[in-house]
């Protein structure tokens, strides 16, 4: 089994249900004969044609509603939004006619909206930004990040199978800087499901997306101090793997949680919330925070790098939880 | 049967609306969806036809009168042979739903009593409830002392820990019978301390981390003592039972220099210096066994030397005896300790907080002196005085040993 | 056209009046919950744009398109158990008035924010055409809901994908308070059609035959795979945005102008003109309308309100 970038995990498994499924396509600008911003959709207008690659004018709310259109129909959409930033086009189009059609009459909504996520590419204000918590707020809707290319191929997947809207926010600083080994064969991730990517002992910290490889180098340091984290990816924001995040603070009595998202209701304000309702008794400490200011994401690189959080910073309040 | 009619909610924002126009009235007939009052609201005026057909029995709220949207206004008596609608449920008669939001769930009782100004962190305080630790009695070594996950599960596998505050009258009965185990290098006997020993332990430690101690040793001659003491031994001893000891002379000469010097019968509180208008006495007395206790002879600088003498006594034997009462052991001001009896000859005493500074006694004992150029046999005694340099200093301390020893040396001129 | 045809014609108009007067008599009883949102003067649209569909076609209704609802064969019971509320509604309780759909029917209900339903039956248009199917997507908006993005984004596409979907502007002359001369400033909403590559399309709204015919032509050249139309209707909202509003913005004149256009009664002209039905026979239509509604708003009004708890559950799948 070769190593396989990121984004070639993501190809993998669109390319994989569309093969596999005939009611799956793809929707989005640029996606066809230029094979999409980012080369997601290389190939594919090709191999399955117009009728499943389906390039569209620059409307987000257009095609996003386009996609609902097409679900019920029995097709199961993919959106590309060529920068995640673009989501908000689409805003009421997926919080008030997507994620409230269940409820409201129980029509089922199958839909991926699906983007390049995240900074760290100079990409400045608008191809930068972290919407996951545009969307947290919606009930209705499921809001996946994956970290690792097993989980970027698993968990496309999987959001393309599930019968709910899905916002698939995948990190484009981790597309082609991380190569690994997918499992082989039909490989999916399931949603709501957190996974602890290294054990410790002392404390724990709670990510996901590129933080979890910022973590995972803190975690390695640390452990020259003696200090054993334990790295915890959510893999799913909407609904948040509640049992996985209260098992790792009751293993180790200390958390904090760290994303790239800007502070002020950012997931780690839920988080601690969490903690503090259902395992105040588990704590020996209090639930800290390592995130991005508040304010957004700057272009230039000094400034951009003041704004991410840091391995040093990751490691100066695990110290400082650890000594509390 | 009777139909209510309500003031309808005419608007989603509308909370009241005003009859203005009743067309019928008590006993009038009424025919279904005919006319029969108009309101008004602040968004638009309305005929409101009736909802069933019938007699109007009742008008219950006036022309010119607002009520609230659901409001019933008339009551209809509606014809028996008319359609039987029934009342349809009102919207705000809807069931009552139950708790449509869980509360979080909320499984831990809260501590009645939390642990006395101890630090720690909500995991530490249900451990130390689950496995009924006495925090305060863990000493912390997180961040501002608290009390970490670390400290109480290490509490746990070490002995008991100690309850700091101390217990009046405490047992000297170990906790637990004794283990005798293999240890590393040979058999060793394990034992809990006992309530008492614990006490102790704490208020030593606790003692010697608060005040930066000093300790200052003056020699005493106590030839005029031995003298007076000499001359009265026999009569007081036929007068009052006891035999007369040099504590009351030293006691004596402390309390008045206690009184010439009141920062010396001081405490400390956070910031302030409590100076003490009574000298409250305190003589640790050591116990058979083990342990030492400490009687406080109050108003000592109140009674002469006979009643110094006759207190010293009374608290020792009642010391011994186990008699002392709870208000016998509180509210020292100044401690004496005599280790001098065991031979020592001087201590380094530790302070008995929150007292500022203890007093010492050394072995009394005939030594060579030299006095005026010429070698004298003289019984002598180290007096040492442990004081708290945060309010003490040495050129306080050394003035007040001073004067004890002037006292004792004069003990004639007295 | 048959006069059988022209009776069911007759039979939708009326049961789409008669509805909504039954309603606003409700309201004002205090059983309708919330607002009520009357289509008095615009039946002629509903009514004679749905009746050109097939089985297997869609529509995407606005607001006051009840009588597209009742020709695409929704029991209006179902409606009525929306507006007061009731756990039997369609929605059990969680959405009221039209904001419903059901997919095997081919109706899908509107959401509150004008335009959205252009992309989506775009989109519902756009899967025909990819399955192949011979049907179309009816949906409808207004003079108001062109004015917002969504409209613009699923026309444009619509027209990319030559996907077959039909538009219908239903042009009232109000976007609740506001007049048309202050929603553009193109004199018909059917200017903007050639933006999209499309034939300007303007009809009278009133007459029922008309909207049939011309929505008939465009369903069927959708249909043949010609793409997508879009269609204004001129009419006139004789009643408030919702029943609180008394429409004081509203000159009277135009009003009485318009009253004097009502579609159903240039409809009893026709159908007496050609004989297919006297003064007498319709009267005796109405009634026997009216009798049926009667029972099932008295039916509905026995049915519970939903239980508060079941306000949780049914968020995902």
């Amino acid at each position: 089994m070769p190593e396989i970038t990121y984004l070639e995990a993501i190809r993998q498994g669109i390319w994989e249900e569309l093969d596999r499924d005939s009611n799956v396509v793809m929707l989005g600008e640029d996606i066809g004969g230029y094979g999409g911003a980012f080369r997601v959709s290389s190939g594919m207008i090709d191999h399955f044609g117009t009728g499943r690659i389906i390039e569209t004018p620059i409307c987000e709310s257009g095609f996003t509603g386009a996609a609902i259109g097409l679900s019920f129909m029995g097709y199961r959409p993919i959106v590309e939004m060529q920068f995640i930033d673009f989501i908000s086009c689409a805003f009421s189009m997926i919080t008030n006619f997507a994620a409230k059609l269940r409820y409201r009459w129980g029509a089922s909504v199958p839909i991926v909206v699906r983007g390049p996520s995240g900074a760290g590419v100079r990409g400045g204000p608008f191809h930068s930004q972290s919407v996951e918590m545009f969307f947290a707020h919606t009930p209705g809707l499921k809001i996946v990040v994956p970290a690792t290319a097993a989980d970027a191929k698993g968990l496309i997947k999987a959001s393309i199978r599930d019968p709910d809207p899905v916002i698939y926010l995948e990190h484009k600083y981790l597309y082609r800087r991380i190569k690994e080994n997918v499992p082989p064969g039909d490989w999916t991730v399931p949603i709501g499901k957190a996974a602890v990517r290294r054990t410790g002992r002392d404390l724990s910290v709670i990510t996901y997306g590129a933080m979890v490889h910022v973590a995972l180098e803190a975690a390695g340091l640390l452990e020259k101090e003696d200090i054993s984290m334990e790295v915890l990816d959510l893999r799913t924001l909407l609904p948040l793997d509640r049992e996985s995040i209260l098992a790792t603070v009751r293993h180790t009595n200390k958390v904090f949680v760290l994303h790239e998202d800007t502070r002020t209701c950012g997931i780690a304000g839920e988080i601690a919330a969490i903690i503090n309702e259902e395992a105040f008794e588990d704590l020996d400490g209090p639930v800290l925070r390592v995130t991005a200011p508040d304010t957004p994401v700057p272009y230039s690189p000094p400034l951009e790098e003041f704004f991410l959080p840091k391995v040093s910073d990751v490691v100066a309040v695990a110290r400082k939880l650890v000594a509390y | 049967m009777e139909t209510k009619v309500i003031m309808p909610q005419l608007g989603e924002s509308i909370a009241e609306g005003t009859v203005t126009k009743w067309f019928k009235k008590p006993g009038d007939k009424v025919g279904r969806d005919e006319p029969l009052f108009e309101v008004s609201t602040d968004k638009v005026d309305s005929e409101i036809p009736s909802p069933a057909a019938g007699i109007v029995t009742r008008i219950l709220v006036e022309e010119g009168k607002t009520v609230a949207i659901n409001t019933a206004v008339a009551v209809i008596e509606t014809e028996p042979a008319a359609v039987a609608a029934p009342v349809a449920p009102s919207p705000t008669a809807a069931p009552v739903a139950p708790a449509a939001h869980p509360a979080p769930a909320i499984t831990t009782e809260v501590d009645k009593k939390p642990a006395a100004e101890v630090r720690s962190s909500p995991l530490v305080r249900r451990i130390a409830r689950e496995k009924s630790v006495d925090l305060s009695s863990v000493t912390g070594t997180g961040a501002g002392g608290r009390v970490t996950k670390k400290d109480i599960l290490g509490a746990i596998e070490k002995p008991a820990a100690v309850p700091q505050t101390v217990p009046p009258l405490p047992s000297l009965r170990p906790a637990q019978p004794a283990v005798v185990v293999a240890g590393a290098l040979g058999a060793e006997r394990r034992e809990t301390m006992s309530t008492m020993r614990r006490a102790i332990a704490d208020h030593m430690v606790m003692s010697k981390r608060v005040s930066p101690h000093v300790t200052t040793v003056f020699e005493v001659d106590l030839t005029a003592v031995n003298r007076s003491r000499e001359a009265a031994k026999e009569s007081f001893k036929n007068r009052e039972g006891f035999p007369l000891t040099y504590m009351p002379f030293i006691a004596m000469a402390t309390v008045r220099a206690l009184k010439k010097h009141p920062v010396v019968n001081s405490s400390v509180d956070g910031t302030d210096v409590v100076y003490k208008e009574y000298v409250n006495l305190g003589i640790a007395v050591a116990l058979e066994g083990g342990g030492l206790i400490v009687p406080v002879i109050k108003n000592a600088d109140e009674r002469n030397f006979l009643g110094l003498a006759r207190a010293v006594r009374q608290l020792a034997d009642a010391a011994r005896t186990k008699k002392l009462t709870p208000a016998d052991v509180q509210g020292g001001t100044f401690t004496i300790t005599n280790p001098g009896v065991f031979g020592s000859l001087f201590g380094t005493p530790i302070i008995n907080q929150p007292q500022t500074a203890i007093l010492g006694i050394g072995v009394i004992e005939k030594r060579a002196v030299v006095i005026e150029d010429m070698i004298a046999i003289r019984p002598m005694v180290y007096l040492s005085l442990s004081f708290d340099h945060r309010v003490i200093d040495g050129a306080l301390a050394d003035p007040f040993m001073a004067d004890i020893k002037k006292a004792l040396e004069n003990w004639e001129d007295q | 056209m048959t006069n059988e045809r022209l009776l069911e014609i007759y039979r939708f108009l009326l049961l789409n009046r008669l509805f909504d007067e039954r309603l606003q008599k409700l309201y004002r009883q205090g059983k309708v919950v919330g607002g009520l949102y009357a289509s008095t003067g615009q039946e002629a649209i509903s009514v004679g744009s749905a009746l050109t569909l097939q089985p297997g076609d869609f529509i995407g209704p606005m607001i006051r398109n009840v009588g597209s609802l009742l020709v695409r064969g929704v029991d209006p019971k179902d409606v009525i158990r929306q507006y007061m509320a009731r756990a039997t509604s369609p929605t059990g309780g969680r959405d009221g008035n039209l904001h419903f759909g059901d997919i095997t029917k081919g109706i899908i209900g509107p959401i509150s924010m004008l335009g959205s339903q252009i992309p989506v039956l775009a989109g519902v248009a756009l899967g025909m055409k990819l399955r192949g199917r011979p049907n179309v997507a009816l949906v409808y908006t207004g003079d108001g809901g062109m004015s917002m993005g969504d409209f613009h984004e699923g026309m444009n596409f619509a027209a990319v994908m030559k996907a077959p979907l039909v538009v219908i502007l239903e042009n009232n002359g109000y976007a609740y308070s506001t007049p048309t001369t202050r929603q553009m400033t193109v004199s018909s909403l059917a200017d903007r059609a050639p933006a999209y590559g499309l034939e300007r399309i303007t009809i009278d709204g009133n007459d029922v035959l008309q909207v049939y015919d011309t929505v008939g032509a465009a369903v069927a050249k959708a249909r043949a795979g010609g793409g997508p139309s879009m269609i204004e209707c001129m009419t006139f909202r004789m009643r408030g945005h919702a029943e609180h509003d008394d429409m004081a913005y509203v000159p009277k004149e135009e009003l009485e102008q318009w009253r004097a256009k009502d579609p159903i009664l240039r409809f009893e002209c026709v159908l007496v003109e050609r004989a297919v039905a006297d003064a007498a026979e319709c009267d005796r239509i109405k009634e026997s309308i009216r009798h049926q509604l009667e029972a099932d708003f008295d039916s509905v009004d026995t049915e519970p309100f939903p239980d508060g708890s079941s306000c949780l559950g049914g968020v995902y799948a």
